[in-house]
């Protein structure tokens, strides 16, 4: 038999995938209409790994500020002792993002009535940015206020940004160039493209992806351990 | 940190952050705010536990209706950590590498309400975990959750089975049983096929799992002649019938309770560990 100097060698395991913008998309309907899983739901399932996520790299009695739409994580939070401040200043008229409002309200969430541009508040306030204002969804060449001055903010902060799946702002599939710079990047479900290369903590946070979308997307999702819906990449 | 977040101006929501979450950890006085220290906690904990307050029915759907109506949770999102609580108990109590029989096979049985659909949830954890779970849901509502939960299922692969098994089939082929079939709303007679499902299972060796109230037990009794389950998963707080359980495993499971509901029911919950979503009652 022949043995090298290495006893288990990973030489079958297929290298993780990082998905295009349109993968995403595609992806998503295919979740929403083929799995019949419910946009509550998934936000539930990445809110929830998210803010698993987030406890790994910070911890307790840290101070928080979240930005928009992941109002979801920051529901979670608290519940280990964190304490979280959301700056939300475009509400979504759907009545999923007002039911998350409520919920936040509901748990003594503070919500800012405007984000300081006077940096150096923020960096004495908060030990953390979590940043989850756009998407991959978004037209990275078209960013409107208030999220364009919220960025431009964002870069000069002195204290770590963790991105929620995207750092805002960036183009999905490419790295971007003079853009915000996360120390600390969650993907959510399977990594994008322009994560290829990132220096920074790099987390998989959401295990719910049906076996088939693995396979017919050819994701090559890493195995997480025991019941964990977060692993470190 | 006060004096800072004052210079945010005025229009800040910034209630007294410090004093709730004081508040939070003053339920249990005697837990330090540093619950990292996980011996120090379960110590505690042992003591605490009986002091967590034992749900009665009405209790429980005032509770229920409450996170509805008044914190806007909806039902999918409660339904989804239950599950996930579900089958994360169960994977504590029963390890992949403890099961006997190989595949891992196990038989999740759905009712006809919303703890049929925290088994559906379940049963999608427990394949994501490793598990090979089968569904057995005889009486499926006409609503889009559960059409929706049912499909997620299919498309995981998990069989959904067309009858009961009998006891013995199920002795031979499964390593547990979840229950799933009836939650707190349980009230009066069983109808059927429910009556013979829970008469096989009273006969089974296996253990079962049971979901938030031993099915067919008063939520406030307990059922002296009813099924015994080996493990009760207390979905948001404990009912007054899990002080007549009698098996190995409870755990506490639904963390999602927020802290001025805790309050205002006086559930004097646990302090879970780290990310757990699931605590050790016994």
């Amino acid at each position: 038999m022949n043995h090298s100097s290495n006893e288990k060698e990973p030489e079958t395991i297929e290298p993780l995938r990082y998905i295009s913008k349109t993968e995403v998309a595609t992806i998503e309907t295919e979740l929403l209409r083929d799995y019949r899983f419910g946009q509550q739901q998934l936000i539930e399932i990445w809110g929830h790994a998210c803010a698993i996520a987030i406890t790994k790299v910070c911890e307790v009695n840290t101070n928080y500020t979240v930005h928009r739409c992941d109002l979801h994580n920051s529901l979670y939070l608290p519940l280990p002792e964190y304490e979280p401040t959301i700056f939300y200043p475009k509400r979504s008229p759907q009545s999923l993002h007002q039911d998350f409002t409520v919920q936040c309200e509901k748990m003594d969430i503070p919500f800012l009535s405007y984000l300081p541009t006077e940096v150096q508040l923020l960096n004495d306030a908060y030990n953390l940015v979590i940043d989850a204002i756009l998407g991959p969804e978004t037209d990275h060449k078209e960013v409107k206020e208030p999220y364009a001055g919220m960025l431009v903010t964002l870069k000069q902060v002195k204290i770590p940004i963790v991105s929620v799946d995207v750092p805002s702002g960036w183009d999905v599939d490419e790295p971007a160039k003079d853009g915000i710079n996360p120390e600390v990047l969650i993907s959510l479900t399977a990594p994008k493209k322009c994560a290829t290369g990132f220096s920074g903590k790099h987390f998989l946070a959401g295990r719910f992806l049906p076996y088939d979308i693995q396979k017919k997307y050819e994701l090559n999702l890493p195995e997480f351990p025991g019941t964990e819906c977060v692993i470190e990449l | 940190m006060l004096g800072v977040r004052a210079l945010f101006g005025i229009g800040l929501l910034v209630t007294s952050r410090g004093g709730s979450v004081l508040t939070h950890t003053g339920a249990c006085a005697h837990v330090s705010s540093n619950i990292y220290s996980k011996g120090l906690a379960h110590r505690q904990a042992c003591t605490m536990a009986n002091t967590i307050k034992y749900l009665g029915q009405e209790e429980a759907q005032h509770i229920d209706e409450e996170l509805f109506n008044e914190y806007s949770f909806s039902v999918d999102q409660l339904m989804e950590l239950a599950g996930l609580s579900c089958a994360t108990a169960v994977s504590k109590g029963y390890p992949l590498q403890s099961l006997l029989k190989s595949p891992p096979r196990v038989l999740v049985i759905c009712g006809p309400g919303n703890n049929g659909g925290d088994g559906l949830v379940c049963a999608r954890h427990l394949k994501l975990f490793g598990y090979e779970p089968s569904v057995l849901y005889p009486k499926r509502p006409n609503k889009q959750l559960f059409l929706n939960l049912t499909t997620q299922c299919e498309k995981m692969d998990i069989s959904f089975l067309t009858e009961m098994p009998e006891a013995d089939v199920i002795d031979e082929v499964y390593n547990l049983v979840v229950d799933a079939i009836f939650g707190f709303s349980f009230k009066g007679a069983v109808r059927e096929p429910f009556g013979d499902i829970l008469s096989q299972l009273k006969k089974i060796t296996v253990p079962i799992a049971s979901v938030d109230i031993p099915s067919g037990w008063d939520v406030e009794n307990g059922c002296p002649d009813g099924i015994q389950p080996d493990m009760l998963i207390s979905l948001t707080a404990p009912k007054k019938a899990a002080n007549h359980f009698k098996g190995r495993y409870h755990f506490l499971g639904g963390r999602f309770v927020p802290p001025a509901l805790e309050k205002k029911f006086q559930l004097n919950l646990p302090p879970y560990a780290d990310t757990d979503c699931v605590y050790q009652l016994n």
